[in-house]
């Protein structure tokens, strides 16, 4: 890794005209399980003025969960949120130049805090404090009410691709994770096939289109804890973002997936105290139906990105030792679905 | 699993000795690493994956596909899509025979899809059952997650 601290040194140095820049410590993260992604701090001198900043880098790996890959339309999401005061991380740069990175990559300012993980914890406890739950909880759904207000059209985000009417939005989603399980070229899995099937008889109808974050989930929540409450400091890893319903955010947010353990949606709130905070922030019915389409969809679009991991690690393409342990994580995958769809009382 | 059991060993070797081996700095590391390597090499080809558990999955798959044809009673495009994936299903290997298993499952969940609501209910509800019982054998065989570990270490 040490062979990209000049290039960036170089990278940095040409787009912020400095004098001189030198990365001081540079880490390669493993929370995200998908891009490639660099923490670095580097020293920054200008008309002889030193300051140390913070930075991270997100690379299109070889190959992955969510391929093929294109870091564009999330740069130029992110870009274009730089000046919103939603809580992204401001991203000036991104590149497809190979000589800098050897892949595509862009550049966003680090924001302060941690990202508590969802995976339940040995010794039984969330990932909160009652206290920081009880201030991040409700922010949280502020948050996703003001991501599903901002005016997309605006800031010329209709390259995302704009969904048709009705039953249209739900359709688009449906076949672009089809398509992903069906690339996957793994053989058809039974309970995923009762789950697809299940999407296709009940497509609700939506007539109104938001930015959808796409993975709006505790593991993507840049937290900052102050002792006794937590303040949300950005919302990451934007590879998923698109124009579509906003009860995709909500359901995914609440899924069983990303509890850490407890009760709680994304470890925070109640689900239906997180909907009931969520439908008063953005003032927005929560659909049951519709709701209950995205909270399957949720578990069939992990069901999808694992065994894309799968099958990118069988053929050899990655050998990303994450990606081989969703071999065995798939069963509890499953499970989930299985309780969620009522299979052992014969389905819904 | 959908990855076979050398494959698995392949990648986990070359990613010790090409990812984390050139990260180790005490001498006392290193040879452990190696061990490790040697040991899983020399596992690779003796290891197979467990009859007993193709066989149970195999045998509720086969019973719940009896019993939605028995619920079909009259409905024959669903009952000869099912009785061709069943007649397709190889009495042995044990893990051939899953294979097809599942495969006929799928077949069915499709074929009778097609029905009117209830008749669709009532004959998939046989396979969900399955299902259902099937991720819990499959859940159970499975040690505690290391997930929190390999995302914040």
């Amino acid at each position: 890794m040490r062979d990209l601290e000049p290039r960036l040194e170089r990278f940095l140095a040409s787009r912020l005209a400095a004098d001189a820049v030198r990365i001081v410590t540079l880490s390669r993260s493993t929370e995200g399980f998908s891009q490639e992604t660099f923490r670095f701090d580097a020293e920054v001198t200008t008309n002889g003025q030193r300051e140390t900043r913070g930075w991270v880098a997100k690379r299109e790996p070889v190959a992955g969960l969510l391929e093929p890959y294109d870091l564009e339309p999330e740069f130029r999401v992110l870009h274009a949120l730089s000046a919103d005061p939603f809580p992204s991380p401001p991203t000036p740069w991104f590149t497809r130049d190979p000589a800098v990175l050897d892949r595509p990559f862009y550049v966003m300012e680090a924001l302060p805090g941690d990202v508590p993980v969802p995976a339940p914890r040995t010794d039984g406890r969330g990932p909160f404090t009652d206290g920081e739950r009880r201030t991040l909880g409700p922010a949280i759904a502020r948050a996703l009410a003001d991501l599903h207000a901002v005016d997309w059209r605006g800031l010329g985000l209709e390259f995302l691709g704009v969904p048709g009417p009705g039953r249209a939005t739900a359709e688009r989603e449906l076949a672009r994770w089809e398509q992903r399980i069906a690339a996957s070229g793994l053989p058809a899995d039974p309970a995923l096939t009762a789950a697809l099937l299940w999407l296709r008889r009940h497509v609700p109808s939506c007539d109104e289109t938001t930015l959808v974050h796409g993975d709006f989930r505790l593991g993507n929540f840049l937290v900052e804890r102050d002792g006794e409450g937590a303040r949300l400091t950005g919302v990451l890893d934007w590879e998923m973002v698109h124009l579509g319903d906003p009860l995709e955010d909500l359901a995914w947010c609440a899924s069983p997936l990303w509890r850490a353990g407890t009760d709680f949606a994304s470890g925070l709130l109640p689900p239906d105290e997180l909907a009931a905070a969520y439908a008063a922030a953005s003032g927005r019915a929560v659909d049951p139906a519709r709701f209950r389409f995205y909270e399957v969809l949720t578990l069939v679009k992990m069901l999808a990105i694992m065994q894309t991991g799968i099958r990118a690690f069988d053929d050899g393409r990655t050998r990303d030792l994450r990606m081989a342990i969703f071999d065995h994580q798939l069963p509890f995958l499953l499970m989930v679905l299985a309780m969620t769809l009522n299979f052992f009382g014969g389905g819904d | 699993m959908r990855t076979t059991v050398d494959r698995l060993v392949d990648g986990v070797v070359q990613t010790l000795l090409e990812a984390v081996l050139p990260d180790l700095a005490t001498p006392y590391a290193r040879g452990q690493l190696y061990a490790a390597v040697d040991v899983l090499r020399n596992l690779r080809d003796r290891v197979e994956p467990r009859t007993d558990l193709a066989n149970a999955e195999s045998d509720s798959a086969a019973a719940a596909l009896e019993r939605t044809l028995a619920v079909l009673g009259g409905a024959p495009a669903p009952t000869a899509a099912i009785r061709a994936a069943l007649g397709a299903v190889p009495s042995d290997p044990p893990l051939a025979r899953t294979a097809a298993l599942r495969a006929a499952l799928v077949t069915a969940l499709t074929a009778v899809d097609g029905l009117p609501a209830d008749a669709a209910r009532a004959a998939r509800a046989p396979i969900l059952e399955h299902l259902g019982g099937q991720t819990m054998r499959d859940v159970a065989v499975l040690k505690p997650s290391l997930l929190a570990e390999i995302s914040q270490s």
